[in-house]
């Protein structure tokens, strides 16, 4: 038993999966020190301290994958309690850092990251022993929406708007999986809608509502909201189908964009790489995903299958939205593009991620 | 056995592949990126072209602002280098309808020949089309206001303003301050050049170029939309360019004028000095005032230098271009006595009282060497010796010494290596020794050689800031400092970045009373009645120095020509190192006048003596009265006194 377990290890690590983080690790990396060679503020320290944060991301993902990741489901509550407690710590003493109060450690660390994680695994954990085929009724929802509901609510008590959306996406990830009839979609649609309005209306800040209106109409302020968003598309279609070449793109190296070695990475990407690369890292990013749901299907349990779904989840919508807003596609709201932008705790919680994922992977249903 | 938690505890009841539906999951992710491929396609395809180009009536230009290049100041934050705004005329080749009518009208309002426009900008093709070709960098009023006026008749003329280098005083300290011009491809591709582009403006040479990163400052720009004819309507986006950093040097600005103005020849008739002076403060290295002489107008190379005028300037055989005081390599001469003295005393070959007498010449085997003085000094002590630099106590001296521990005690003071100023293009010098000889002329060292070079001639060779290291060792009590040509860094606004901190190299190189014994005979080089440096002197202030006149080429060639006769370029080098006060060294200058057809102590010390002549009137009031300088240092003639202040 003992053996079989140590042979299966090695044999079944996911070469696969880590040869395509590695590519789009060391393809994010030469972007950043192109979108930091234009001089931004930080500029000279931020690839150094990137492959830092990518260097401690690797011993994490390390540690996480050597786990049996059926002892993340025994532990799955805790762990949620305790992504939860720091959320409500973050809440009571954090201070107030660019409108929100999202971090800890003088802005060093983003708790609201973890909680991602923490509550994709509270999900499986409920999801693995109340299968989802089995759910047909919406008030079997409840639980699991309450699960994602605290963390959500906490988010936007913290006045963090893009994590609080992001995370409500994460949550939502798995409820294509049950088996709840067409007019309880509905249902859920409408009261989705009454509380974004609701949250729009009181949840938000001036400055937030300004971003979504101006999105919704670029006309309306050209030099704040309008501005990054038109910014960012000329930055793109100055791209072309080449690209400029990177370090080369007048955007990029003039920064009119000042997140572009955060949220907007993707923008100097674009410029610099043009179509063919931008399109090509895309194609690769969407082949992690797929890659990642082709290891819930190989799970051999349906915590596994649960886990690796919301897993995806956790870094399909952050570059979901992340890349929409860059396109013009969405609004203006500070989401990082995993493994491109620049900022520790959204690597680490990629990186996390990664590492449960190949640790469901070799641990998967042989036959 | 390897698993930390054991497979015990954990639900071996695996329920098979999951029967999840994996698909609507798939589907979305697909479509997501989908979607996005065909936004990117829409953005950089459909619509890049028109953001790139102009396809259709209004397309996006990006204007780059160029950042100010950062000022350089002088110690006491005198202004020496600034940024003025300036015109410029670009042509964008793609833009340019008519071109021959375009480039008559040009030609007229430039004064320059139509087809030379036309050359210049030639057919490109590809992205080239887009590339601006400058026609100017610097336009005087007139043709700025008459280009600005026809600005909407001549679509592809781009009129721009950008600052420009402005060297205040125009040629001083040209070869310290050093040069900048465009980026070229070699340096592009370095890696000390990432993020630069193309047409960039960068430090060449000298301190311009040691500061690069300093003083470039960060450009910006602006994205306008402008229509079919290049009128600008709208602008979407600008960045404020951040000037470069200020840059305080060690240099004052009244000595470094002072300096320049030594190399001024007094006779209307004659031409200038050429040559190198250093002026350092020897406790920290503090490099406050160097010149090479000839100098050229650094304005020159504000607007980017024209091919001609930089052709003329780099082939000049006078070479106004090198920096003489760090590149220049010279025979140190008889200034290098000081430090065969010190070598002498600290080996215990001689001290203060071992005397030798010198009848005007020296014989070694069945070759005789002269001493300068064909009469001969007489009997002599060191500090005599030194006095009246008398060849022939250098000659026994060093034939005791030997040419290995001359090279020892030489490298000691920091001779035979770079300094390490924080300047490019340092020459190393060189300390022979048989080892040497060997090596690069695969000849074996004669003794005779040991003889030249016991009084700086023979191979020896120093430039004129190892020497001023070498002297301030001797004036600060045996530290080797690095010469510092930086004091601090500022942001364009003043608050500070960095200061340098003074570098020592060397610690005690040679014990504190030899030196005190050095002092004392280079005290009386200038001070004694007899000594060869009197033309230092400066009222009220006791200087220590050392002349020396060093040969260019063998006697024979000029032996027996009249002084005026002897052609400019055989003539000898006049060497002149000083430092002062003696109490307490402030001040180490060294002055080296090439081809002077006169001795150090008739040439370059009065060089010498205009430099400190001007410090010390500069911190007037602090400097002791002359009756008491007198009295405090020479109470009777020549005669040997323990120091009684000695050196700090």
């Amino acid at each position: 038993m003992e053996l079989k377990v140590e042979r299966k290890r090695g044999q079944h690590f996911d070469w696969m999966l880590a040869g395509i983080v590695i590519a789009l690790t060391a393809m994010g990396l030469t972007n950043l020190v192109s979108a930091a060679a234009s001089g931004v503020e930080g500029g000279s320290d931020i690839v150094g301290r990137q492959m830092s944060v990518l260097g401690l991301g690797a011993i994490v993902a390390g540690i996480v994958l050597v786990i049996d990741y059926r002892h993340y489901d025994r532990f799955a509550y805790v762990i949620y309690a305790g992504s939860i407690a720091l959320l409500l710590l973050t809440l009571a003493i954090a201070e107030e850092t660019r409108g929100a109060r999202a971090w800890l450690f003088s802005g060093r660390f983003q708790p609201s990251e973890f909680a991602k994680i923490g509550m994709v695994l509270a999900l499986a954990h409920y999801f693995g022993r109340n299968p989802p085929s089995g759910i047909r009724r919406i008030r079997d929802l409840i639980v699991p929406g309450l699960f994602v509901a605290l963390p959500v609510g906490l988010i936007v008590a913290q006045k963090d708007l893009g994590v609080a959306v992001l995370t409500l996406l994460i949550g939502s990830t798995l409820l294509p999986l049950v088996n709840v009839p067409l007019r309880a979609w509905i249902g859920i649609a409408v009261v989705g809608a009454a509380g974004f309005a609701a949250l729009f209306q009181y949840g938000l800040k001036g400055y937030q509502q300004e971003r979504i209106l101006g999105f919704l109409d670029p006309s309306r302020d050209p030099l704040s909201s309008g501005y990054q968003q038109m910014q960012s598309k000329i930055a793109v279609g100055s791209g072309g189908l080449f690209g400029t070449g990177w370090q080369e793109g007048t955007q990029t190296q003039l920064r009119f964009l000042p997140t572009q070695h955060t949220d907007f990475a993707f923008s100097v990407l674009a410029e610099e790489w043009g179509f063919l690369g931008s399109a090509l890292v895309l194609a690769v990013y969407a082949m992690m995903l797929l890659w990642g749901l082709l290891i819930a299907r190989n799970s051999k349990d349906t915590f596994g299958a649960a886990l690796a779904i919301g897993l995806v989840g956790t870094l399909l919508w952050p570059a979901a939205i992340n890349v929409a807003m860059v396109l013009g596609l969405a609004p203006v709201i500070g989401v990082p593009l995993p493994l491109f932008s620049y900022g520790g705790s959204a690597l680490l919680s990629a990186a996390i991620s990664i590492g449960l994922l190949l640790n469901i992977s070799m641990r998967r249903y042989v036959f | 056995m390897n698993d930390p938690f054991g497979d015990a505890r954990l639900s071996n009841t695996s329920d098979g592949p999951s029967a999840l539906r994996m698909w609507p999951m798939a589907a979305i992710v697909v479509a997501i990126f989908v979607i996005f491929i065909v936004r990117l396609f829409q953005l950089q395809i459909l619509e890049g072209e028109d953001l790139a180009s102009r396809s259709q009536a209004n397309y996006v230009r990006t204007v780059r602002l160029e950042a100010q290049r950062g000022a350089i100041v002088d110690r006491e934050e005198r202004t020496i280098a600034a940024s003025r705004p300036a015109y410029g005329v670009d042509i964008i080749p793609h833009e340019i309808r008519n071109p021959w009518r375009m480039y008559s009208v040009l030609g007229s309002i430039l004064g320059r020949d139509p087809t030379e426009i036309a050359d210049k900008v030639g057919q490109p093709t590809g992205r080239g089309r887009f590339k601006p070709v400058s026609l100017s960098k610097d336009l005087p009023l007139v043709e700025r206001a008459q280009l600005a006026g026809h600005r909407y008749a001549m679509p592809g003329v781009e009129l721009y303003r950008k600052p420009l280098r402005d060297y205040v005083y125009r040629s001083m300290g040209s070869q310290l301050l050093g040069t900048i011009g465009e980026i070229d491809a070699r340096e592009l591709e370095a890696d000390t050049f990432t993020n630069y582009r193309s047409g960039e403006t960068i430090g060449k040479t000298g301190v311009e170029a040691a500061n690069e990163r300093h003083l470039r400052g960060q450009a910006g720009g602006v994205n306008l939309v402008v229509d079919v004819a290049g009128r600008e309507i709208d602008e979407i986006a600008r960045r404020e360019p951040t000037p470069g950093g200020r840059l305080v040097l060690a240099m004052d600005l009244d000595l470094q004028q002072a300096a320049e103005a030594a190399f001024i020849s007094d006779d209307p008739e004659q031409p200038n000095r050429m040559g190198a002076l250093v002026a350092l403060d020897p406790w920290n290295g503090d490099v406050l005032a160097m010149v090479s002489a000839p100098s050229y107008d650094a304005n020159a190379f504000a607007g980017g230098i024209d091919r001609k005028a930089w052709n003329a300037l780099n082939s000049d055989p006078l070479r106004p271009l090198r920096n003489r005081a760090i590149a220049g390599v010279y025979p140190p001469g008889s200034t290098y006595k000081a430090v065969v003295a010190a070598a002498g005393l600290a080996e215990g070959v001689i001290d203060g009282t071992t005397e030798v007498t010198c009848l005007g010449h020296f014989r070694l085997g069945r070759r005789v060497y002269r001493c300068w003085k064909r009469g001969g000094h007489g009997t002599v002590d060191l500090e005599g010796a030194l006095a009246g630099s008398c060849d022939v106590y250098f000659y026994e001296l060093g034939k005791v010494l030997g040419v290995e521990t001359l090279a020892r005690y030489a490298r000691l003071f920091g001779l035979g290596s770079r300094t390490g100023v924080a300047i490019r293009g340092e020459a190393g010098g060189l300390v022979p020794t048989p080892e040497w000889k060997m090596r690069t002329r695969g000849e074996r060292w004669i003794d005779g050689e040991t003889i030249s070079l016991s009084i700086g001639q023979g191979a020896n060779l120093t430039t004129p800031i190892q020497l001023a290291v070498a002297y301030a060792v001797i004036a600060n009590g045996g530290q080797v400092v690095e010469p510092r040509v930086v004091l601090r860094r500022e942001t364009w606004d003043g608050e500070v970045i960095e200061e340098v901190s003074p570098v020592v190299r060397a610690e005690n190189v040679i014990a504190r009373p030899i030196l005190e014994m050095v002092t004392q005979g280079l005290t009386s080089v200038v001070m004694a009645p007899g000594g060869t440096g009197r033309r230092a002197q400066v009222p009220g202030i006791t200087v220590a120095g050392k002349s020396g006149t060093t040969q260019v080429v063998s006697l024979d060639l000029v032996e027996g020509m009249e002084p005026e006769d002897i052609p400019v370029r055989y003539r000898d080098h006049a060497l002149f190192a000083a430092f002062a006060p003696v109490e307490s060294p402030e001040i180490v200058v060294v002055a080296i006048a090439e081809h002077a057809g006169g001795g150090g102590g008739a040439v370059a010390a009065p060089m010498v003596q205009k430099v400190l002549a001007r410090y010390f009137q500069k911190r007037e009031g602090q400097v002791p009265s002359q009756l008491a300088a007198l009295e405090l240092r020479f109470p009777s003639s020549l005669a040997i006194e323990p120091m009684s202040g000695g050196i700090r």
